[in-house]
């Protein structure tokens, strides 16, 4: 019997030892691709903080002004236009000449002020002004538009409070709802934190693919993989140790840019649990690298997984929530949200890196993940070993 | 210069000229100083291992390469510029090394040609004639709506040259065209192209890194790292190196090796026999110090021969000092007295009935074989023959449709784990990790393995040693030759040191040094650890070396035989191989064909064809040769090659079945 348990005993320490020898070889291999090394360090560094200077607001929007009023009202409103949103062009002589600019994109928005503009507020009559906006990049337009609406409605608030006659203390006195925001979270709004974060989660999804999917497709590709499958090495014990060698890089990609760029550059207070933050992405590394295993059975080479990669990234990342939120999609798409496996790992990263939201909250998100991510790597090893098996 | 077009003057009927040519890649030296001419209708070779220079060469001539200095002159025209080369293109088909490398996988037989004819500008009606001719004679007729890639490798080098061929070029270059393509194939293309040759009046340059084609050849260089080491006939070639080959049977083997090693410089255990090249000697005094360097052993069959190519390429390559100095593997005798007879009987493989389908395609029937211990077992067949799924069933990649079989003592249907860990694997194509070195390789096979923690140090030394690898153990395995990788393969395949070895053309893309090298270590397993060797190939070369051979056609084993006896049975089936020498070739082998000897092919100026009665040969060829006005010199017996009795036995069988 202690014979038995001896050999037992030695199967399980030849199985872990193979184990430890194929995932120190795939390390070994990351290491030497300086391209690869190089890529994998600018995603998790220079490309994220690249992401988080992109910002939301509109920026030195051009706009031109056709004033065929020229008075004082007139020139106020005008001069409430101004940088950094908008960029005051100047002043051109028809209405032909603010569409010209439209078409040719050199204006984004073209002001019209009617004549008698002033006369009429005055008088206390209603008048009007007419704003055109170019809105083929529809969030630009979208900001623009409401910018534009935001400044003009102020203008008539305060022309007509003017009108009234109730200017300073007098103020007080009148009716009115005063709206203050309290902004949780992220309490100056700023874009940087919410896109880094995203752009970080993004990477973490393209990696998490692609190089499960490069080690395995190589393997094929050298006809490395036949050697392997005549030693006494399982299905399993190829695949695993690529799987968990590129889910530690992509680990300490993410501890490197949590720390570095997030923390950091972006000066964003981490609430949550850390270590619940690298399990959840573990995890999500661990689901994701399935999908990875299940490209290289179809690709015959680097390129070819690559573009699938590619593919499948697309509906990933649009069905996740990262670019839309899903209260913002229709009906049919917003229930195939719940099928990517992104939706749940964004919910969660945000949730514990700005909310400091902990398991009691996370529960049901992390089960979905766990299991998603089961079916799709059990379905990639399952590939993979009828392939090679 | 003045020398140069001096040289070129003096040969006014030379269609390529190459004087003194370097071409360099970044740092690396690839051709220096090379020169030599090609004078038409005449096949020029180049022959050299990988990395010799030979396609450098042959893309410059073909004008699609640069060159860094020297002269190239195709049809009198100096190739100095694009345009130059432009001018004489029309004039020239090339085709690229790879089997099918220049053709559309996807495109059919015909679509291909008709695309190169195309791009050659081949009016329609001249296609229409020369695509019949062309097809007619490769005898790819019927296969003309098939898709390129799903032909066979032979065929796809047929194809390539009727692309090649499509307008009717005046030169032909071909790089490597027979490599990886299998005996019959190859015989098959020779002989297209000799017609050709004989028909058209074209001439050609082929590269090729197989010895044994230098016979093909009238001229040809023989190139070694971009350097020429001897130009000329072939004949004269393996004349510049004066000595006797001494061919012996000698009991054991590997003692008798040792012995012999330190006094000769090229020994070589091929098979059961010992091949010795006693360089400088005459044919009594080598054989007499042979006998007296093995007194003490039992030596048969002892006989003296003319030495190959190979031998005076060998020779020739350390009278110019280039022979790399890495030290060869020791070989270790003193154990072979020890091992008891019990182990030397016992079976390493035992294949019966063995079946195997893919759908309705029967890929392997019936296979039944035995491989003692210790035994260097061929397996030989051309492409498609079914070699490799047997090694994938024996294996354990594979389960076969039928049969049983035992490899290590294991059952192959139940114990495929269990075969994995006694076996050794080493694949045709280099299947190690590129960018890990030499000693991360050994270290990771040795871990997957499962070779003992405490053994691992002294396991890897023991690679290290037997395979020849000491001084490279920190490079990356991308960057070593290709004979030091193929002793690396060979070394992460024994880290265990398993019983059985399957190797799967194990040194057909190594230089001739590398596989002497490569094949003293496998004599060593074999003959002192009692390694059983399964080998798949189909080079002859390789097959020579085997004490046992299995021939494959069509899935089935159709002869089963050591060499020797494989050679006997040739010559009792189809008569002796008889070599006929005459002043003009080409047109006496097209009335020796008529005159009913299908298997007649030419070797350069010779002809070989088989006869059983070869007395009445001569009555039969002789007044036909003397009525065309042809003369000829001799008619004299040759001991066949395994080549010849491959190509035999595959040619009966395909009668056959016709």
């Amino acid at each position: 019997m202690s014979l038995m348990a001896r050999i037992i005993e030695g199967k399980r320490y030849h199985w872990w030892s193979r184990m430890a020898a194929m995932t120190g070889k795939e390390l070994l291999q990351l290491g030497r691709d300086t391209v690869l090394v190089c890529a994998v360090l600018y995603l998790f560094t220079l490309d994220v903080m690249m992401a988080g200077g992109v910002k939301m607001d509109l920026n030195q929007g051009a706009i031109v002004v056709h004033d065929a009023d020229h008075s004082m009202a007139s020139r106020e409103l005008i001069y409430r236009f101004q940088p950094p949103y908008f960029k005051m062009l100047g002043e051109i002589l028809n209405e032909k000449e603010g569409v010209r600019l439209l078409d040719h994109g050199e204006a984004l928005v073209v002001l019209d002020i009617p004549p008698k503009f002033q006369h009429d507020l005055l008088q206390g009559k209603p008048t009007a002004v007419q704003v055109q906006v170019d809105a083929s990049n529809t969030i630009l337009g979208t900001l623009a538009a409401s910018y534009s609406a935001q400044i003009i409605g102020q203008y008539g608030f305060d022309a007509a409070l003017q009108r009234m006659g109730l200017t300073g203390e007098s103020l007080e006195a009148v009716p009115m709802v005063d709206d203050r925001h309290r902004v949780w979270y992220n309490p100056n709004q700023k874009d940087a934190w919410f896109m880094s974060i995203s752009e970080l989660l993004t990477v973490i999804t393209v990696l998490a693919m692609l190089l499960p999917a490069a080690a395995a497709v190589r393997e094929k590709e050298r006809g490395t993989i036949e050697q392997l499958l005549v030693s006494p090495l399982t299905p399993i014990q190829i695949l695993l140790p690529k799987v968990i060698s590129m889910t530690l890089v992509i680990l300490i990609g993410t501890a490197l840019c949590v720390g570095l760029v997030l923390y950091g550059f972006f000066e964003i207070p981490i609430k949550g649990s850390l270590p619940l933050f690298f399990l959840v992405t573990a995890l999500y590394t661990f689901a994701m690298s399935g999908l990875g295993l299940f490209i290289s059975t179809i690709s015959r080479n680097l390129a070819q997984a690559a573009m699938l990669v590619m593919m499948i990234m697309m509906p990933i990342i649009l069905l996740s929530g990262a670019w839309t939120p899903p209260e913002a999609m229709p009906d049919g798409i917003r229930q195939a949200m719940y099928f990517s496996p992104l939706y749940y790992y964004i919910e969660m990263a945000y949730d514990i890196l700005l909310k400091g939201a902990g398991l009691a909250v996370l529960w049901d998100s992390l089960l979905s993940l766990s299991l998603l991510g089961s079916v799709v790597f059990i379905f990639g090893v399952w590939r993979f070993k009828r392939q090679f098996g | 210069m003045g020398e140069a077009t001096l040289v070129i003057s003096a040969q006014p009927d030379s269609i390529v000229n190459v004087q003194n040519f370097h071409k360099r890649y970044r740092k690396q030296t690839a051709v220096e100083g090379v020169s030599f001419a090609i004078k038409k209708g005449e096949i020029y070779g180049l022959i050299g291992p990988d990395g010799a220079g030979k396609s450098s060469l042959m893309k410059a001539i073909s004008g699609i390469l640069t060159y860094d200095s020297g002269s190239v002159e195709v049809f009198g025209t100096l190739i100095s510029s694009e345009a130059s080369a432009e001018s004489v293109k029309g004039r020239i088909g090339f085709m690229p090394q790879g089997l099918g490398q220049n053709l559309y996988g996807e495109l059919s037989v015909e679509e291909n040609i008709d695309f190169f004819a195309q791009l050659r500008e081949v009016s329609p009606e001249q296609l229409i004639s020369r695509k019949c001719k062309l097809l007619a004679m490769t005898r790819l007729e019927k296969f003309t709506d098939r898709p390129m890639k799903l032909l066979s490798g032979g065929m796809k080098q047929k194809l390539g040259l009727v692309c090649t061929l499509i307008h009717e070029p005046e030169l032909i270059i071909l790089d490597e065209p027979t490599t990886g393509v299998d005996p019959v194939s190859r015989r098959d293309f020779w002989a297209i192209l000799t017609e050709l040759l004989r028909e058209q009046n074209i001439s050609a340059l082929v590269s090729t890194a197989y010895m044994d084609e230098a016979t093909r050849f009238q001229q040809l260089s023989l190139m070694y790292e971009g350097k020429v080491i001897a130009a000329g006939e072939p004949e004269k070639i393996i004349a510049k190196v004066p000595g006797t080959l001494v061919e012996l049977v000698a009991h054991p083997q590997a003692a008798a090796l040792s012995q012999l090693k330190p006094i000769f410089q090229q020994v070589e255990a091929v098979g059961a026999v010992l091949r010795v090249f006693a360089e400088g000697q005459e044919e009594e005094t080598a054989i007499k110090q042979v006998k007296s360097l093995l007194s003490n052993q039992e030596v048969s069959a002892i006989h003296a021969s003319q030495p190959e190519m190979e031998d005076a390429f060998i020779a020739l390559l350390s009278q110019a000092n280039l022979t790399d100095s890495d030290t060869a593997p020791a070989i270790n005798t003193h154990k072979e007295s020890e091992i008891d007879a019990s182990k030397k009987d016992g079976l390493a493989i035992e294949a019966e009935n063995l079946c195997r389908n893919f759908g309705a395609f029967r890929a392997v029937d019936q296979v039944s074989f035995q491989v003692k211990q210790g035994e260097i077992f061929g397996l030989l067949g051309a492409n498609g023959a079914g070699k490799s799924t047997v090694f994938k069933m024996l294996t354990g990649i594979m389960r076969p449709t039928g049969g049983e079989g035992k490899v290590a003592g294991q059952d192959m249907l139940r114990a495929t784990q269990a075969i994995k860990e006694r076996i050794g694997y080493m694949s045709q194509a280099f299947s190690l990790y590129q960018d890990m070195t030499v000693l991360e390789n050994i270290r990771l096979y040795a871990r997957i393995y499962a070779v003992p923690r405490k053994q691992l140090k002294q396991r890897v030394d023991w690679v290290i040693e037997t395979a020849g690898l000491q001084g490279v153990e920190k490079r990356l395995a991308g960057a070593l030759p290709m004979g030091i990788r193929q002793r690396l393969a060979l070394g992460c395949a024994l880290v265990h040191k398993p019983k059985v070895l399957f190797l799967d053309e194990p040194t057909s893309s190594v230089d001739p040094v590398g596989r002497r090298r490569f094949w003293d270590i496998l004599i060593q397993m074999a003959r002192v650890e009692q390694v059983a060797i399964l080998v798949t190939t189909h080079h002859m070369s390789e097959a020579e070396h085997c004490d046992h051979l299995a021939l494959m056609y069509a899935g089935r084993i159709i002869a089963d035989a050591t060499p020797a006896q494989m050679k006997v049975a040739l010559v009792e089936a189809a008569g002796e191989l008889l070599e006929v020498s005459t002043d003009q070739p080409l047109l006496a082998l097209k009335l020796i064909e008529q005159a009913g000897f299908d298997e007649a092919a030419l070797f350069g100026k010779k002809i070989h064809l088989l006869a059983k009665e070869s007395q009445q040969v001569r009555q039969q060829i002789e007044p036909l040769l003397t009525a065309s006005h042809i003369s000829l010199h001799s008619i004299s017996p040759r001991p066949p090659s395994l080549e010849d009795v491959f190509i035999h036995q595959i040619m009966t069988h395909e009668n056959e079945v016709e």
